[in-house]
């Protein structure tokens, strides 16, 4: 039988993304093979590493069945997979964030507001739910650098430790969302290929299971 | 070839619009095919082929379509500011066609249609923003028997179009939000969940019902999705410990839809699938979905939509589908891999031969052999008429004799 194709995200995510399927005994995965392979197989399976923003983008247009990707990408992302697992790893948050000395700090919230953000689907759908006068600014990098040169008063980012944005002398005003690693599939594939999709989450899904009862115990 | 630098700026100077595509003459010929071979199959099955516009009044369609599917249309207003758009899709047209037009009867009504819809998708996406329909709709007949003739005919139109291993999914509309309910949630849930299947996140599904305490038979179901798939022993299987009479009476409607698939002979295509509907506010009972493994995305889809044409004032049962030439098309090119172009003989003529060159392309058009005549002489075409007394030289062979007999040996060494 042919095998599963699938997506798995460059960048942070790409070495615990390796070590679940590893783990759940899917796929016997060495992450260094990568820098010299562009598509890596395993058994009948085809894995490729790609850039996390071109997951959805390879599962929904049917380049591979599977991709695991994190959900703020899904957030950002207009493709339509299916969303089939919570892996848990890749934990991290989206928040609002403000210099320590501004007023929005001390919880005042103005009348308009300029919010420097990779991430303006995800901004435009939290503000929209709040009614507030907002200018999106959209960055590629280093946002934290906005409000500092007066580019924006707040940020709408991504943080794991809270680090960066201590750093930069920002606090965080409020959550937007929670994210973790999730595994999607094609519409089609989830139909005509159900038994080794299901399998393939199924086996993600005992995986994680059992980290979190090792973690606990 | 000119360099980005050199060009100037802005969008497309003579270029096409991103998301539209032009099809060259192999390509747009197969589709053009692929279509006739639907509308055929259509047809041979007693449904009319009928032609709606391709503008419709905002207000028509908003009467019709989800609101999310709204937001997708290319939208234009005419000379007295009403709002008009392109269609998305002609299942609302035809509805209003019936509603205004053919309410009357004699139902129940066999109609078919073929035509582009237009979606305005973020360009760049790889998406197609026109893509070409072909649809049947069955309306004025409330039995499980039109729904099983429409996904009966809808594999028959993929196949006798040339899409190979298709797989057609049957769910019912009201399967999970008659669970839903009987689970014992209250409206914010449900809503929840249903929204959370609409966008597929089944993360989601998972932790709405995890904040509720929804029965255990249900939740189990809920939870089983998206593997509530397969034959009709997986409506035995979901019934059980069901205590909810909505949810109960899809399934024996699925296991009633399923005998008479049976009776059509493809249950061999067909999988019962519990979670397969996305639009719970526009299908009324049981949907589908046909799938290949050549493709990514549906090739086709459609179901039940008993409340649409009651917003258009006439209250009638109705069922339809529609198939994604496109999509197909692309499947069938996904297996074959390149097509060739359709044949065409080229005929070739020496000095004073013209008019025999031209009488022999006329015999070969009559008997269907395509063939275009060159416009000068001296080519070097399949087929040589030479000057020299009447001789033919085709694909190498060379003949004698009258316009006949050459006919005659064409057939031979023709393919």
């Amino acid at each position: 039988m042919t095998g599963l194709r699938v997506a798995l995200p460059g960048g942070t995510l790409f070495e615990s993304a390796c070590d679940l399927l590893n783990a759940a005994g899917i796929a016997r995965l060495d992450p260094a093979r990568f820098d010299r392979e562009l598509s890596v197989r395993d058994g009948n399976d085809v894995y490729v590493k790609v850039r996390p923003t071109d997951v959805p983008v390879y599962v929904e247009m049917g380049g591979c069945e599977c991709g695991i990707v994190g959900k703020d990408v899904l957030w950002e992302s207009s493709r339509e997979c299916y969303e089939l697992a919570d892996l848990g790893f890749g934990r991290c948050r989206l928040v609002l964030a403000a210099p320590r000395d501004s007023a929005l700090a001390r919880g005042d919230w103005p009348q308009a507001l300029r919010v420097a953000t990779k991430y303006p689907v995800s901004a435009r759908r939290f503000f929209a739910a709040r009614s507030l006068n907002v200018v999106l600014i959209r960055l590629h990098g280093s946002v934290e650098l906005a409000p500092l040169t007066g580019l924006a008063d707040c940020v709408l980012d991504i943080t794991a430790t809270g680090r960066t944005l201590a750093a930069n002398n920002l606090v965080e005003i409020v959550e937007a969302g929670t994210s973790t690693a999730r595994l999607i599939a094609n519409h089609a594939a989830l139909k005509t290929r159900n038994d080794q999709v299901g399998a393939l989450a199924v086996a993600l899904r005992r995986a994680v299971a059992q980290r979190l009862t090792a973690g606990a115990a | 070839m000119t360099g980005l630098d050199a060009l100037p700026p802005g969008a497309s100077v003579r270029g096409r619009a991103d998301g539209f595509a032009d099809y060259l003459v192999g390509p747009a010929a197969r589709r053009r095919l692929l279509t006739d071979r639907f509308i055929e199959t259509f047809e041979a099955w007693g449904y009319g082929f009928m032609v709606t516009p391709l503008v419709e009044p905002l207000d028509t369609i908003a009467a019709g379509v989800p609101g999310a599917r709204q937001s997708a249309l290319f939208r234009f207003m005419d000379s007295d500011g009403a709002m008009l758009a392109l269609v998305g899709e002609r299942t609302v047209s035809v509805a209003r066609v019936v509603a205004t037009q053919l309410h009357e009867g004699p139902f129940p009504l066999r109609l078919c249609y073929a035509g582009s819809v237009l979606r305005n998708q973020a360009p760049n996406a790889g998406r197609r923003r026109e893509s070409l329909q072909a649809g049947c709709e069955l309306i004025g007949a409330s039995g499980l028997a039109a729904d099983a003739e429409c996904i009966a005919l809808a594999a028959a139109a993929l196949e006798r179009g040339g899409v190979e291993h298709i797989q057609v999914d049957v769910g019912h509309a009201d399967f999970i939000p008659g669970l839903l309910e009987s689970a014992g949630l209250d409206a914010t849930a449900r809503d929840e969940v249903l929204a959370a299947l609409a966008r597929r996140d089944l993360v989601a599904v998972e932790s709405a019902l995890a904040e509720t305490d929804a029965a255990d038979a249900e939740r189990r179901l809920l939870l089983a999705f998206p593997t509530l798939r397969g034959g009709r022993e997986i409506l035995d299987t979901a019934a059980g410990g069901l205590r909810g009479a909505r949810p109960q009476r899809a399934l024996q409607e699925l296991a009633q839809l399923w005998d008479l698939l049976e009776a059509h002979a493809i249950t061999d295509r067909v999988h019962l699938d519990l979670g397969a509907v996305r639009d719970w506010d526009y299908y009324t009972g049981p949907t589908f979905e046909v799938f290949s493994v050549d493709s990514g995305f549906a090739l086709g889809s459609g179901g039940r939509y008993d409340t649409l044409l009651s917003r258009f004032g006439s209250t009638c049962p109705a069922t339809g589908f529609v198939l994604h030439v496109d999509r197909c098309h692309d499947s069938i090119v996904r297996r074959a891999g390149t097509l060739d172009p359709p044949d065409v003989l080229q005929v070739s003529w020496e000095t004073d031969a013209q008019a025999r060159a031209l009488e022999l392309a006329r015999g070969l058009r009559s008997r269907g052999v395509a063939a275009a005549c060159d416009l000068v002489a001296g080519g070097d075409g399949d087929v040589l008429v030479s000057a020299s007394g009447a001789r033919w030289s085709v694909l190498g062979h060379h003949e004698h004799g009258s316009v006949d007999a050459a006919l005659a040996a064409l057939g031979r060494h023709l393919p």
